[in-house]
């Protein structure tokens, strides 16, 4: 069984580039100004990977992930 | 530190010159020798400036605004411009009520209700160039298609593309090999004129008043901190707009179509699995990144070695960031899944691209409809490709031959 993980995004460093929400859509959604809201926990497999993308392909490093629970 | 080096340091010293019409094929290669050798150099041109080519140099640099302002994007300093480009020439406080105002511009839901326009166009312009069997790619589909986004969102009249385009290409590229007065009159002139048809442009719809939800409309509407915002201050982010939005995009079209008539088994991936659109591009965004933005210091500062004073300027080319063996396994090579690919084509920090969420938009529906309705198409041998390099460096025409294969 995968851990599950929480995500969270720095908001101070978060330029609004909209890579985690492209990757992850299940675990990130947009405002009405391009920067990211965490809508989900990463639960499945599919969503544990995508999240763990999120935080790679972050250009700013704001994606961080902690254990679920 | 008894080892830090300067603008003097004979080691450091290569001459990049970023508007050579003669070096654009080896680009790369002259940003692997300076990352190797000397990844924070200084080139004579200009007046003297740095160039860093390390990713986690540029990364430092975009994201420390205080001490690399963006009063000074450009190398030399004018592209024809009367004042600043608001906001990327803008530092805080004052750019983020200016980034208040545009983001919601460019947001990804706003971009997404645009997609069937936007495809539309898209559609059209290949409808046509499909027709023939050879085209120029950049003045069948790369030139036109980002022009007439553009004039759709601000709510223009669609045949004033070829009139942006001009102006344009004069304030981005100059006169490719004409003397630097030269270059600064003819980038003014064409300042001049697309001030003047920005302006008419606001005027006409001030006149007719208008409950049009397109940009013009929202930027006349708009406040900053409670006042409406003046037209000189329209007028500036509307170039910006311009400048930032089309020559971009041609060039990463057409960068990318070049690279698939020469890489087939690439281009028949894309064309065999569409859904490998989304990472495509920014794979190609990250291979061909053509914007290569300068700052200005303005304390003094060491980076990576190099000391920079108040008042030095730096180019950070992100096509050098992009192409760091540090930063990414294999860095020349084409990888369509590439993971992870955290490149920096639409910079970072602060001033990171306010128009990314379109321009991703408008490359993922130009790569579909290309790649489904022009699955074949090679370079002409007899005519190959001429690219520029400058600041955004660009493709001037692409000779393709539609329907066949390397």
């Amino acid at each position: 069984m995968t851990q599950a993980l929480n995500a969270s995004v720095d908001l101070a460093v978060c330029k609004g580039h909209g890579r985690c929400y492209m990757t992850a859509p299940e675990i990130f959604d947009c405002d009405d100004a391009g920067f990211p809201l965490v809508i989900g926990t990463a639960t499945t497999e599919q969503q544990i990977s995508d999240l763990q993308r999120a935080v790679n392909n972050c250009p700013e490093q704001a994606v961080s992930v902690s254990p679920a629970g | 530190m008894t080892d830090v080096k300067d603008a003097s340091s004979p080691e450091i010293q290569r001459d990049f010159d970023i508007h050579s019409p003669d070096d654009v094929e080896g680009v790369y290669d002259t940003y692997a020798a300076m990352r190797s050798g000397c990844p924070v150099a200084h080139s004579p041109r200009y007046g003297g400036h740095f160039v860093a080519t390390r990713y986690d140099d540029i990364h430092d640099v975009l994201r420390n605004p205080g001490t690399y302002s963006s009063r000074t994007i450009n190398v030399p300093d004018s592209i024809g411009q009367d004042g600043e480009m608001i906001p990327i020439q803008i530092d805080p406080p004052d750019h983020s009520t200016y980034r208040g105002i545009i983001n919601p511009l460019f947001s990804p839901k706003r971009m997404r209700e645009l997609e069937p326009q936007i495809r539309a166009i898209a559609t059209e312009l290949l409808d046509t160039m499909l027709a023939e069997k050879k085209v120029d790619f950049v003045d069948a589909f790369a030139r036109e298609f980002p022009s007439q986004v553009f004039l759709a969102l601000m709510g223009w009249d669609l045949s004033d593309a070829p009139r942006l385009n001009e102006w344009t290409d004069t304030m981005v590229l100059g006169k490719p090999g004409a003397s630097e007065e030269e270059n600064e009159a003819v980038r003014e002139q064409a300042g001049m004129e697309v001030y003047a048809y920005f302006a008419q442009m606001i005027d006409d719809r001030m006149e007719n008043g208008g409950d049009a939800e397109d940009i013009t409309q929202i930027l006349i509407n708009s406040t900053f901190e409670g006042r409406e915002l003046t037209q000189f201050e329209i007028l500036n982010i509307l170039l910006l707009f311009m400048i930032g939005g089309l020559h971009t995009v041609q060039g990463q079209l057409a960068h990318t179509v070049i690279y698939m008539a020469e890489h087939p088994e690439v281009r028949r991936q894309l064309v065999g699995d569409l859904d490998l659109v989304p990472t495509a591009v920014e794979e190609m965004l990250r291979y061909e990144s053509a914007v290569c933005p300068a700052r200005e210091v303005t304390e003094d500062t060491v980076l990576n070695g190099v000391q920079l004073r108040s008042g030095d300027k730096i180019l950070i080319p992100f096509a050098a960031a992009n192409r760091d063996p540090e930063k990414f396994e294999d860095p020349d090579v084409v990888d369509l899944t590439r993971e992870p690919n955290p490149h920096l084509a639409f910079g970072a920090g602060n001033h990171r691209c306010v128009g990314s969420h379109l321009a991703r938009l408008e490359l993922r529906v130009a790569f579909e409809e290309i790649h489904k309705r022009m699955p074949d198409y090679r370079l002409d041998p007899a005519d190959p490709p001429v690219r520029h390099l400058s600041q955004v460096k660009g493709v001037v025409s692409l000779p393709l031959i539609i329907g066949e294969s390397l």
